[in-house]
């Protein structure tokens, strides 16, 4: 062969053949210090108000929590619906309404009797559930935690009788499909034998897309609702769309008009929320109302029927959520998850922009009246007196850890469960208070009706790792003698996977201890152990030097003598700054905002995962000086603020370090990843005993490259992915949420992919499926994400199968 | 009577010796870093392969500009080692084999490409 042909297919053939791994999403939020605060007590459980009414069918189940759970699982968690009891109203309500079932369709659009189901979901609070596990027993090796004291007297709030919640199916009436957010479709048109006749059924573009100030910012993560014959969407700048669910014509749009210098780290708005007023009258205004909370932190209502601002909620429409928060700094409080309503209260969290200082806005959790704006209640885990506005002068607690995922309502027991991040200094702990190491990295219930915790179960002691709970809880009846136990299933940065009794926070699965390696530069003061759970992990094995990859054997010895100079003795290795360290997994998961889905009929949880390191280190505070690395409140408007990737350069002020995150750990130059392939994969799990049934990774190498340039290679290999899946009784799987841009179908069954198709753009949202007019739908945004280097795109775009 | 021979091969300025030449800078290139970090991998109680592989790849430039024949034999003793290695670590994994077995691969490939240019260049000159 000729040579210089020979010699230019070599470089073909060296560089076609990797891929670069776009980065991931770091979502890793917190919030840093705080003061001491009143430490919540650890002993005391005192059930909140006791108001509740009959405790329902289901036993709150004590069980030993190291049992397995010996049964298949619960047939259709959807229903539990035992007890449809319309208990007594907790607390006086400020609106009157009655507990009786009113599922009404957005009264402008009217829907088909057929297609609405209500569900009936048992409407009997259980009053045992008050009080948290009295034995730590467990629980401390558990992690869970005691339910703080919380004697306060049960605040007057504006929360109402359980009410019945739209079910998943025609609709997607939820972020996670149903109330149970198990992204479960009980929908079978499509199946894995015809899925391949699948085609586009309309293609609906937001026309939001970045501006120069907002170039390589955008990450919108979009997952729609569905309710009646609309979906309501929105953009990755705040702006509310609704669309005709069959044709994806435009109805309306409600643009909040949130300025560029808002955007923390990415433009990013996951969903908004849906609340209809039980008693309203059909032609009320608002009576079905469409809630977001956005990147400028304000909670805006817009009535479902045509955009417009409910007058009568908060001002003309909007609630500041900076209120009570303290100095206005744009880009440094902002909301990206859609808010939970629970029992008429909307609960927002925020994300606080990562490792900027210690001082930073409070984590503090709000509800909110879904119908007035009014404030019920607030949540401030470093002082437990504020329960409403802080006093005059005064900020909720500063620095705590902050919750800037999705949190799930349940509307029987009237608790939210949260999944917090940590706080703001994600990488040094030594001053942090009592309250933020009890609170943070934990899921807690907490009690709408009061906006008091239940329980709390800690995923991470002292978490120096930025593993921030970053998945939405999936609600779960688990079969158990007798009944069933209500339960949640909660995935873990880590990739742990928990089953906890959801009444009371015990695991309801057995619980492991990771001895901590020595080491750190905080050594002395870490958590001795960390908790792991002993039913199913996502997590591989920990990395070896033959771990390390590259295109070339030159760049292999590159990652080689990397991870032969950092400080590495797996999970939970601590921080340092003399040398890197490795952190796997990394704070991309394990499992991220796009959550797992469960079907509930089958058994099966479906888990998408990174299995990605990063490379980190501490930068003395000298050096950040020097590199002139400033907060967020010092940076010149118009700076880089939001555009790298989370914590690469990030100045932790008020700690000793600044952090830098290589995130994905990739070599210089070319942009490969120094960890081997797989680095992302798709698993389904036996709900029942926690056994992985398959794995598969997640992504071919299409996109993929040495310095960005994509290789075409439609081979598998398992890229980084971002964002979640939905599994249906049709026996699918879909999911984007990989690098090559791909939209797929997988036989749930078999783990194989059955399908897929080329977006026009990255599709790091969750997907969703819902029927209208007789024909099941699957729609996905094609939105791109900076963090994971995909093309930013404004599309949704939905497929069916050909008309008949 | 080498130096003889390599005086007589700097004369030829064909295109086959200046892809040979090409190759062997590509190997020195490679190589050099090679052996240097696959030195110091060891200093850091990693793996000994690439010192060795290194110093394979350098021996084999040597032998190219030398215009010698050997530059095959050496180099595939070097690849023979690499494929047993890569095997050894990490199996039928092929994702992992791509750094460990395709730049070597195609260098193979270039070499043995290179053979006609090798064995002319090698050949005594006696003749002409």
């Amino acid at each position: 062969m000729h040579p210089r042909i020979l010699a230019r297919s070599t470089a073909v053939g060296l560089f076609g053949v990797s891929l670069t791994l776009a980065g991931w999403p770091a979502h890793a939020q917190t919030t840093p210090v705080a003061p001491p605060a009143t430490a919540p007590a650890s002993s005391a459980q005192e059930a909140p108000p006791a108001a509740q009414a009959p405790a329902p069918a289901t036993a709150p189940a004590p069980v030993e929590p190291a049992e397995p759970i010996g049964e298949p699982a619960a047939p259709e968690p959807q229903t539990p619906a035992e007890t449809p009891v319309a208990p007594e109203p907790l607390a006086p309500t400020t609106q009157s309404q009655d507990a009786g079932p009113s599922v009404q369709p957005t009264p402008s659009q009217p829907v088909p009797p057929s297609e609405q189901q209500p569900e009936t979901l048992p409407a009997a609070p259980s009053t045992e559930a008050g009080s948290a596990p009295d034995q730590p027993g467990d629980a401390q090796d558990a992690g869970p935690a005691q339910a703080p004291a919380s004697d306060a007297a049960p605040a007057d709030t504006n929360a109402r009788a359980p009410q019945p919640q739209r079910a998943v199916g025609a609709d997607w009436p939820f972020w996670g499909g149903g109330a149970q957010a198990t992204r479960y479709s009980p929908l079978e048109q499509i199946t894995p034998e015809n899925v391949s006749q699948l085609e586009k059924a309309w293609t609906y573009r937001t026309g939001d897309m970045p501006t120069e100030a907002t170039q390589n910012k955008y990450s919108p993560e979009g997952t729609p609702l569905k309710i009646g014959d609309t979906l309501y969407i929105c953009s990755a700048m705040n702006i509310m769309t609704a669309v005709d669910a069959a044709t994806g014509q435009e109805r309306w749009r409600h643009d909040p008009k949130v300025p560029a210098e808002a955007i923390p780290y990415g433009a990013t708005c996951r969903g908004v929320a849906y609340y209809e007023i039980p008693d309203a009258a059909p032609d009320q205004p608002c009576a079905a109302r469409v809630i977001e909370a956005t990147l400028d932190a304000r909670l805006i209502a817009v009535d479902a029927r045509n955009g417009q601002l409910c007058q009568d909620f908060g001002d003309n429409g909007t609630v500041d959520l900076w209120t009570g928060i303290g100095e206005k700094v744009p880009g440094w409080y902002a909301v990206t998850a859609p808010p939970v309503i629970v029992r008429g209260i909307a609960v927002t969290g925020a994300q606080v922009k990562d490792g900027q200082a210690e001082d930073a806005p409070s984590g503090v959790i709000r509800g909110f009246d879904a119908v007035t704006g009014e404030l019920a209640w607030a949540w401030d885990l470093g002082n437990p007196d504020i329960t409403g506005l802080p006093p005059e002068g005064e900020t909720y607690t500063r620095g705590t850890p902050n919750m800037w995922t999705t949190a799930t309502g349940d509307e029987e027991l009237g608790l939210v469960y949260l999944p917090m991040g940590n706080s703001s200094v994600d990488y040094w702990g030594g001053n942090r208070s009592e309250a933020e190491n009890e609170w943070s990295t934990s899921v807690v219930a907490l009690d709408v009706t009061t906006g008091k915790p239940r329980w709390r179960f800690q995923t991470v002691r002292q978490d120096v790792w930025d593993y921030d709970l970053g998945s939405q809880v999936s609600l779960i009846d688990l079969p158990r003698e007798g009944g069933t136990i209500p339960a949640l299933l909660l995935p873990s940065k880590q990739g742990d996977l928990y089953l906890l009794n959801r009444e009371t926070g015990e695991s309801l699965v057995p619980m492991e201890e990771i001895q901590t390696p020595e080491g750190g530069v905080e050594e002395g003061t870490y958590a001795p152990t960390q908790p792991a759970s002993g039913y199913h992990t996502l997590r591989k094995e920990d990395l070896t030097e033959a771990d390390m990859w590259g295109v070339t054997p030159l760049d292999q010895l590159f990652c080689r003598i990397a991870f032969r100079k950092s400080a590495y003795k797996g999970i939970y290795t601590h921080p340092t700054s003399d040398q890197f360290w490795i952190q796997y997994p990394g704070y991309n998961g394990g499992s991220d905002w796009g959550s797992v889905a469960v079907d509930p009929e089958r058994g099966i949880i479906v888990a998408n995962y990174n299995d990605v390191p990063n490379h980190n280190r501490l930068i003395p505070r000298e050096d950040i000086d020097e590199r002139g690395i400033k907060p967020i409140y010092e940076q010149n408007e118009g700076s880089e603020g939001g555009s790298n990737a989370e914590g690469s350069g990030d100045p932790q002020v008020g700690a000793p370090y600044g952090i830098n995150v290589n995130a994905g750990w990739r070599a210089p130059f070319t942009g490969i990843p120094c960890k081997q392939p797989p680095l992302g994969g798709i698993r389904a799990i036996d709900l029942a005993t926690g056994e992985t049934l398959w794995d598969q990774p997640l992504g071919t190498a299409r996109r993929n490259g040495p310095f960005g340039i994509p290789s075409f290679l439609p081979l598998t290999i398992g890229t980084p992915n971002n964002g979640g899946s939905v599994v249906t009784k049709g026996g699918l799987i879909f999911i984007a949420a990989a690098t090559d841009n791909l939209i797929r179908a997988i036989d749930v069954n078999t783990g194989e992919v059955v399908w897929s198709d080329v977006l026009p753009a990255g599709g790091q949202a969750n997907p969703i499926v819902y029927e209208q007019d007789g024909r099941e739908y699957l729609v996905i945004q094609a939105g791109g994400h900076h963090f994971m280097e995909t093309p930013v795109g404004d599309y949704y775009i939905a497929y069916a199968l050909p008309r008949a | 009577m080498s130096s003889v021979q390599a005086r007589s091969v700097t004369r030829k300025r064909g295109f086959g010796y200046r892809a040979v030449v090409a190759l062997g800078i590509v190997l020195i290139l490679f190589g050099l870093p090679i052996f240097g970090g696959g030195a110091y991998l060891i200093l850091l109680g990693g793996s000994w392969y690439y010192l060795f592989a290194g110093a394979g790849l350098l021996l084999t430039a040597f032998a190219l500009f030398r215009g010698s024949l050997s530059a095959v034999s050496i180099y595939l003793l070097t690849y023979l080692g690499t494929v047993i290695w890569a095997f050894w670590e990490k199996g039928f994994d092929w994702w992992a084999q791509v750094p460990r077995l395709v730049a070597p691969t195609v260098i193979l490939i270039l070499l043995i490409a290179c053979m006609p240019v090798l064995s002319r260049l090698s050949r005594p000159r006696r003749r002409r």
